[in-house]
């Protein structure tokens, strides 16, 4: 349950974020999340809600337009197909986010042992 | 241990943050910053357009001094309407940035020699010498005397700077989400827009139709085989006479004179005939595509089936994405104008008005002169003219490289212009200095002549407004409501004397200079001819007793005569019948040189593949049509023929002699020197090296079958014509399958063609516009208007363009009110 709560909180703050900041506000909001929610897998929750939220977006967008440029993109960056760039893209946010989260979640771990 | 892990993962963190949000050059390909360019809020992803309006109901902007409204047609192309010209050119700007922002800055770039800011030194410096010739002709110099020219009149000044600040209040907006797709994928921001640019914008277009020469190949031909043969080579007019104006003993003026030399041959070569004197090698930079052409023409009431003029354009230039025309209407008081316009460039270039519709194609002709300079001594401060040492202008050019120390060049400017080549340029193994004379570099002010011809109401008014353009020279059609049809070939022209131009100059003489132009009313012009109808497709301007010396890098032969032939076997012309000669794919190149050929091929032994060849071409109807396969195996013969005829010319600095005049010798002169082919033992004729250059081509079909695992070559799968992207990325180029080639009317070869197709019908109940041009409205790659009339041009459909009036008609899609 902590993990469903973690998962959420951290994709629905960093789509928020993400509508008005850079995309590095990620890191900084899923830090956030991970101090104030913690699980047992904060690493996945946060690798999981951004790349999920970064994938969904992605394809939201391509499949909305009638352009072929994810395509295009996807042959410059040297990569399959524009699924595979999708991917690519979730990748690379679910990192940032795994890691962003994990640093939160430490921080707030830490400062729980010394209450205990 | 918990401390080490959190600092540990915040190090991993920040790290990732850092490293996805910089650029790389990962083997030598710049990579942008990843994690930007992949957030799919605002990198890359944020580009892809949903389809309907992409701007908002309403905007205010800054500037404005009143309402301004937009109205977006289906093309998403802008009707814009003002209360005043100050809104209407500001809201040009806006919009045409909003739309193509990214190619205005990257052509203006290009133009002045800035890619290194953008794209580096690029491999081999490519990129480096590219923007180094280019300030070493002097683009930025020629625009900066066009600018001082425009910002002399107050109405250009105003057009141009209202212009400029509509494309900034643009700028303003942007953010890194609505940067264009190409600022993101370069990585770098787009700098404010200056009324120098939209002067480069016409440099760069001079460049493209006005900068063809010959003269250093014309000097080596003169050399390495004397004047004889290089008259028979390079005639100045090839015996094919079709020209734009015909009106023998027509042309009552006076015309200037030059009482000096009769002869402008330089002196040392007046008298060299054939001597072993050393040839030039000088490693010239590319010159545009010879193919690039245009066809224009009018008919008259007389012809047509409404009995209103019809009058067509069609330009070929380079096909680009984003596409170098920009669809629109300006509207207010005191102007209604519609037609193409450059991005970056206020007003309509091609179009009309409520009561005019005016064309252009290239007007050829020699604007280009190169004088050898002597120098004191290396350090280049002074040269000589006049027998007297002069004091040469130094400029030190400064070139901001991406990633890299800026790297600096010296260009020497004279009295002729800026010393394009010497020791550090054009790879010289025996450097002399040569400086280039242009007449784009001498100040005029082109956007007068369309501010007026975009007010235009009649053939007076297109005439006075013709007085103020100067370059790039260009065929002018016209015709109006009113029922007139004119041609004018306007621009700045030497007079020169017989041979002028040809040869490289000695540039110690200041008499080897141009000494005078031919007045504007002596320009070669006609009104209502009696054949009903006038034209232009870049062949020789007049007929032979027009009074001044006429030469150019070369003239069209083929697309005039067939233009010419069907409009003067057509009656009751309608809109299709023009669109049908437009897309013309009869190649009367082919019909005037096959069967030649192929008597060639008689008595010859054939192998299988030779024989069926044969067959294809003799049962050939001569159109170069998508699904032809006659035409792939006529066209790859010809590409066989032409380096194999003029092998002489190879590792020189030389030019080919034309398509026309090649098929002239073939057939008058058979046994002519150049025929022989060097390398071989036997001396061969027309006839053998028709037959070598077949077997050639077979080959090389053949082998072109193979790979590509077809059965057969239509012609639109072996042309395999594509229109590539501004920066050359091969990934963003669109493939297309087209009929068509240089020297037909349907002028589309590989990557060259018709750039923007309009018909216009003149009729007194109201002027109507059919266009297409192959790209669309669009710059961003991720629209549904990017490319959207490019399948359409193809199949040579056209668009009707909706000339409106009235902001509740039905063909407007959406529309924008621009407020302050």
């Amino acid at each position: 349950m902590k993990f469903v709560i973690q998962f959420f909180a951290i994709l629905v703050s960093a789509f928020i974020a993400q509508l008005f900041l850079p995309w590095y506000s990620l890191a900084v909001v899923a830090l956030a999340i991970g101090y104030f929610f913690k699980s047992n897998a904060n690493f996945l929750a946060g690798f999981l809600a951004i790349a999920l939220l970064w994938f969904l977006k992605a394809w939201w967008a391509d499949a909305h337009t009638v352009s072929d440029l994810s395509t295009r993109v996807a042959i410059i960056l040297m990569v399959k197909s524009k699924l595979v760039l999708m991917l690519v893209t979730a990748v690379i946010g679910g990192l940032v986010g795994g890691f962003a989260t994990l640093t939160g979640a430490l921080l707030k771990y830490k400062r729980k042992m010394r209450w205990y | 241990m918990r401390v080490f892990k959190f600092f540990l993962c915040l190090a991993i963190t920040a790290g990732l943050v850092y490293v996805l949000d910089r650029p790389w050059t990962i083997k030598n390909a710049a990579v942008p910053p990843v994690g930007r360019f992949l957030d799919p809020f605002q990198g890359f992803w944020a580009n892809l357009e949903a389809s309907g309006p992409q701007i908002p109901d309403a905007m205010p902007i800054p500037g404005l001094q009143d309402k301004v409204t937009v109205l977006f047609d289906s093309l998403a192309m802008p009707h814009i309407f003002a209360q005043n010209e100050e809104d209407l050119y500001f809201a040009q700007g806006y919009i045409t940035a909003h739309d193509r922002l990214w190619q205005m800055e990257f052509q203006t770039h290009a133009a002045a020699g800035r890619l290194t800011e953008i794209i580096g030194r690029g491999p081999g410096d490519a990129v480096l010498n590219y923007d180094r010739g280019q300030r070493r002709l002097g683009l930025a110099f020629g625009a900066e005397q066009t600018l001082k020219s425009l910002e002399s009149s107050p109405v250009t000044h105003k057009m141009v700077e209202k212009y400029t600040e509509g494309v900034n209040a643009y700028i303003q907006t942007l953010d890194y989400k609505t940067l264009p797709f190409e600022y993101k994928l370069l990585h770098y921001k787009p700098e404010p827009w200056t009324p120098l640019k939209c002067a480069l914008l016409l440099k760069s277009m001079a460049q493209t139709l006005n900068m063809r020469d010959k003269d250093m190949e014309m000097t080596n031909a003169l050399k390495m085989f004397g004047f004889d043969v290089l008259q028979a080579l390079y005639p100045d007019r090839e015996p094919v006479s079709d020209p734009i104006v015909d009106k023998p003993n027509g042309w009552k003026f006076k015309p200037v004179t030059l009482d000096t030399v009769p002869l402008a041959l330089p002196d040392e070569l007046i008298q060299l005939k054939k001597l072993p004197a050393e040839p030039i090698k000088v490693k010239k930079l590319p010159s545009s595509d010879p193919t690039t052409g245009s066809n224009n023409w009018a008919v008259s009431g007389s012809k047509t089936a409404t009995g209103s003029p019809l009058l067509c354009s069609d330009p070929h230039l380079g096909l680009n994405l984003p596409s170098l025309w920009y669809a629109l209407q300006l509207h207010a008081p005191g102007v209604n104008t519609m037609g193409a316009s450059l991005p970056g460039a206020p007003g309509v270039i091609i179009g009309c008005t409520d009561s005019i519709a005016w064309g252009v194609t290239n007007a050829q002709r020699d604007l280009v002169d190169w004088y050898q300079i002597s120098f004191q001594d290396n350090k280049h401060d002074k040269y000589l003219l006049d027998s007297q040492w002069v004091d040469t202008k130094r400029t030190i050019e400064k070139f901001v490289v991406k990633d890299g120390p800026a790297y600096y060049d010296t260009v020497l400017y004279t009295h002729w212009g800026p010393v394009t080549y010497d020791d550090t340029f054009g790879d010289q193994s025996n450097p002399k200095y040569y400086a280039f004379r242009w007449i784009s570099h001498d100040p005029s002010n082109e956007f007068l002549a369309f501010y007026k011809l975009n007010r235009a109401k009649n053939h007076g008014d297109y005439m006075e407004a013709l007085d103020h353009y100067e370059s790039p020279a260009q065929n002018f059609v016209f015709a109006s409501v009113a029922g007139d049809i004119a041609m004018r070939i306007q621009g700045k022209f030497p007079v020169r004397r017989q041979q002028e131009g040809k040869f490289l100059l000695d540039g110690s003489k200041s008499s080897n200079g141009w000494r005078a132009f031919i007045p504007n009313d002596q320009n070669i012009m006609d009104k209502n001819p009696a054949r009903g109808f006038v034209s232009s497709a870049n062949q020789y301007p007049a007929d032979g007793t027009y009074p001044y010396y006429i030469t150019a890098s070369s003239f069209e032969a083929y697309r005039n005569r067939r233009i010419n032939q069907t409009l003067a076997g057509l009656d009751h012309i309608r809109p299709e019948d023009m669109m049908k000669l437009q897309t013309d794919n009869f190649n009367l190149k082919a019909e005037e040189s096959l069967p030649y050929f192929l008597k060639a091929l008689d008595s010859a032994s054939l192998t299988p593949a030779e024989q069926k060849a044969r067959q294809i071409l003799a049962s050939w109807n001569h159109y170069n049509d998508k699904a032809s396969e006659g035409a792939s195996y006529y066209e790859a013969w010809w590409n066989s023929l032409m380096p194999l005829i003029w092998d002489e010319m190879a590792g020189h600095t030389l030019e080919n002699p034309t398509t026309f005049n090649t098929i002239y010798l073939l057939k008058e002169k058979p046994t002519f020197s150049f025929f022989d082919i060097v390398n071989t033992p036997e001396k061969e004729t027309a006839t053998e090296v028709i037959r070598k250059a077949f077997s050639q081509s077979v080959v090389l079909m053949e082998k072109w079958k193979n790979d590509h695992a077809h059965a057969t070559a239509s012609w639109g799968d072996y042309k395999d014509g594509y229109v590539g992207h501004l920066t050359r990325l091969e990934p963003l180029r669109v493939y297309v399958k087209a009929g068509g080639n240089r020297d037909i009317v349907n002028a589309h070869s590989r990557t060259h063609g018709p750039s923007w197709r309009m018909i216009v019908s003149l009729e007194t109940s109201g002027l109507k516009m059919w266009a297409v041009y192959p790209g669309g409205q669009s710059g961003n790659l991720g629209s549904a208007h990017y490319v959207d009339m490019l399948q359409p041009w193809v199949d040579g459909k056209y668009f009707p363009i909706p000339f409106l009036h009235d902001p509740r008609d039905p063909k407007v899609q959406y529309s924008t009110q621009l407020h302050p």
